[in-house]
């Protein structure tokens, strides 16, 4: 009896859910969404996978330099930024993120094959500390290049390490130690074993000066900010289905200033509530953690305005666009979850295969944490940022528009 | 007229309403007064006809300035005060500057809320939100005030007190249009009755007037049956002047000739093969126009 009736319950319920199109979406179809993009990111992240976009420079030119390079970019994973840059132009590649990490090989250093750690090492690797993954990807990478195309190379050094530190080679053996290194040398490109570290080849430039701890918190403060700005953007336009449910839209559609006023005034609410979410937000990372918003105000508060006008017109939109309120739950938060996860607000983007780095540009999340990331990084002049942020306060203007048209049809039978 | 998908929800309506009265629109569910309601707030869009509140349709933004509209729900923020309330809702019906306090406290006074005006409307009782609801409808002080359904689910209470709001509105000079299903209401507000089924205003006149036409002399009979009549039964209480309703059992008809003339009937019906459960006389009112006119004995 009492099984029955448990299972009467459990049929109810079952029948509700696949009635329910918003509630059969959250259950089943976000999370499996959700699994493929995490999936997607993870695999490459975690993997051998992760893509490098590098920007190289090869001021020696030498015939070590050139067997180096060619065996580091045959390697699967790096992506050469196709143009011939300099060591300036990698290193704003690399401060504006076009360019994940950067390689040069200097000519201010020791020479590849006669390094011996006592003056500028031969590799200089340009790093954004917001990627710093990047350069311990990068510098796995080189190694096994440099092992593989510079085995001679790897081998003498350390004979001579051998021969300065612990004996003194007789001139036969010195005959046979040549002729192995040129064996190596003739079979380069075969796996080697080898027993010499690698590190004092390379040095690590922090392309954002000091303050790379802070850039790391500008970044999240500004991809939380935008992300929460959606949630809270879609969750206060809930606000007219709200009031359409009272009948308050009626009433108010009824008077003299029609629908207009309420998605108007709906619309300057979020704006202001976005704008003091993200005061909120960057006031801790300032006053926290150091993050330079003084002297970044006037671009930083372009960003946030713009950045909260688009919210504001897309959480309208998306809430307008739907016919209940049950619905209006279901359809913002999934498209925001998916616009974040895709946009970089939950995970640095340079992780993500470079399809979804790409696709990641339909997405105002990719946008707006590139113009804070213009600002807080790569210090960026404001004049530098109006196209973006023009985009999205456009973008925020039209969804606007669109609102008016929806809200319009929510009162009108 | 007007259409959702196939059903026809309104499909004549031919209504004028004139200031200080009350016109009552009657009729059982679905049969389009809150669809006639709604279009005369311009909130419903007509397929075709027109709708003209002086001079002007109900769309333009001069006519929705003499025009109020009270929904059937409390259509208030419920959270906030009952002042508060009407302060948002007096700007938004086109109020300015110290015009606002002045309505405010007027719409407090007469609706007899002024000592509750600070309190939350969801912690005043169902009566007290229905006044304030409607409330919130004039403080602009339109011409036409809108109601669609302002006391349903009350108690006899509150709804004689939403009654004599609504008189006093008209007493003002307002005119008043709102939808019933409730004749009792109907018959004691209503200046005017616009009788709607199926879409249609079947009729719409003052009460007397209505029942004249429809009565004239004749008595109104309730015919209750205990068992649903057979055919040749159905055709022989047509041809007595009785109306079928939209339950089986219950016909309403007219008696002619006076009192005398019901032993007469009761024996024809019984030879018809009626099964009588009861057999009612009585003066014809708005419910015998209700019944003639739309078909169904109201609830």
């Amino acid at each position: 009896m009492t099984l029955a009736m448990t299972l009467a319950i459990l049929r109810a319920a079952f029948l509700l859910l696949l009635r329910d199109r918003g509630a059969l979406l959250m259950a089943l179809v976000v999370p499996v969404v959700f699994f493929m993009i995490f999936a997607e990111i993870f695999a490459t992240a975690a993997g051998d996978q992760l893509q490098l976009r590098i920007a190289i420079v090869d001021e020696v030119r030498s015939d070590e330099s050139t067997r180096l390079l060619a065996a580091l970019t045959a390697e699967p994973a790096i992506r050469p930024v196709p143009a011939e840059l300099t060591r300036e132009s990698a290193r704003d590649q690399v401060r504006r993120g076009t360019a994940d990490v950067g390689l040069i090989i200097r000519a201010d250093g020791e020479n590849l094959a006669t390094a011996s750690g006592l003056a500028a090492p031969p590799l200089l690797l340009l790093v954004d500390p917001s990627r710093s993954v990047t350069a311990t990807v990068l510098t796995g990478h080189l190694q096994r290049a440099y092992f593989k195309a510079l085995p001679d190379l790897a081998v003498g050094r350390v004979a001579e390490l051998i021969g300065t530190e612990f004996t003194t080679f007789t001139p036969d053996q010195q005959a046979e130690i040549a002729a192995g290194l040129r064996d190596l040398r003739a079979g380069a490109g075969t796996e080697r074993p080898a027993g010499w570290t690698f590190d004092e080849l390379v040095e690590r430039d922090n392309v954002a000066g000091q303050n790379a701890a802070l850039n790391n918190v500008a970044y999240y403060a500004g991809a939380v900010a935008f992300m929460f700005l959606l949630f809270a953007a879609a969750q206060s336009a809930l606000g007219i289905l709200d009031d359409q449910e009272a009948g308050i839209l009626d009433r108010i559609a009824a008077g003299p200033g029609g629908i207009d006023v309420v998605v108007n005034g709906r619309f300057l609410f979020i704006v202001l509530q976005g704008l003091v979410q993200t005061c909120l937000i960057f006031g801790v990372a300032w006053l926290g953690y150091g993050v330079d918003l003084p002297g970044n105000f006037g671009p930083w508060a372009m960003i946030s305005v713009s950045s909260a006008v688009l919210a504001a017109g897309l959480g309208l939109l998306l809430v307008t666009a739907c016919q209940t309120r049950a619905q209006a739950q279901v359809l913002p938060t999934v498209v925001i979850l998916i616009m974040s996860a895709i946009g970089g607000s939950m995970v640095p983007r340079f992780f993500m295969p470079h399809w979804l780095q790409q696709l990641g540009w339909a997405t105002p999340n990719t946008w707006a944490l590139e113009a804070y990331s213009g600002v807080f990084w790569r210090s960026e002049p404001a004049l530098q940022l109006v196209p973006i942020c023009f985009s999205l306060f456009g973008i925020g203007i039209a969804a606007l528009g669109l609102s008016h048209w929806f809200g319009r049809r929510l009162v009108r039978d | 007229m007007r259409r959702f998908g196939e059903r026809m929800a309104l499909a004549g309506a031919d209504l004028t309403a004139r200031q200080g009265e009350i016109l009552v629109l009657l009729g059982p569910n679905g049969a389009g007064k809150t669809t006639l309601l709604r279009a005369l707030a311009g909130r419903t869009r007509l397929d075709a006809g027109s709708i003209r509140i002086g001079g002007g349709a109900p769309d333009e933004r001069t006519v929705r300035r003499r025009v109020g509209f009270v929904p059937q729900t409390i259509a208030l923020w419920g959270h906030l005060p009952v002042r508060t309330n009407l302060e948002i809702l007096g700007r938004l019906a086109g109020l300015e500057g110290p015009g606002i306090a002045a309505a405010v406290t007027d719409a407090l006074a007469w609706s007899g809320l002024a000592e509750r005006a600070s309190e939350p409307v969801e912690r005043l009782s169902g009566g007290m939100q229905r006044r304030i609801n409607i409330a919130a409808g004039t403080l602009h002080r339109p011409d036409l005030l809108l109601l669609d359904e302002p006391a349903v689910g009350l108690d006899p209470l509150s709804r004689q007190a939403i009654h004599r709001v609504l008189e006093g509105l008209r007493d003002r000079g307002m005119g008043l249009i709102l939808t019933t299903h409730d004749l009792v209401e109907a018959e004691a507000l209503a200046d005017r009755v616009a009788v709607l089924a199926g879409g249609v205003v079947r009729a719409a006149d003052t009460i007397p007037i209505l029942v004249g036409r429809l009565f004239g002399a004749d008595q109104e009979v309730l015919l209750m049956l205990a068992a649903e009549p057979a055919p040749a039964l159905r055709d022989f209480l047509r041809t007595t002047l009785f109306s079928p309703t939209n339950e089986d059992r219950i016909w309403v008809g007219r008696l002619r000739g006076g009192l005398e003339q019901l032993p007469g009937l009761r024996s024809q019906l019984i030879q018809a093969g009626a099964d009588i459960d009861e057999l009612r006389v009585r003066q014809p009112g708005l419910h015998g126009v209700f019944v003639e006119l739309t078909g169904q004995v109201p609830q």
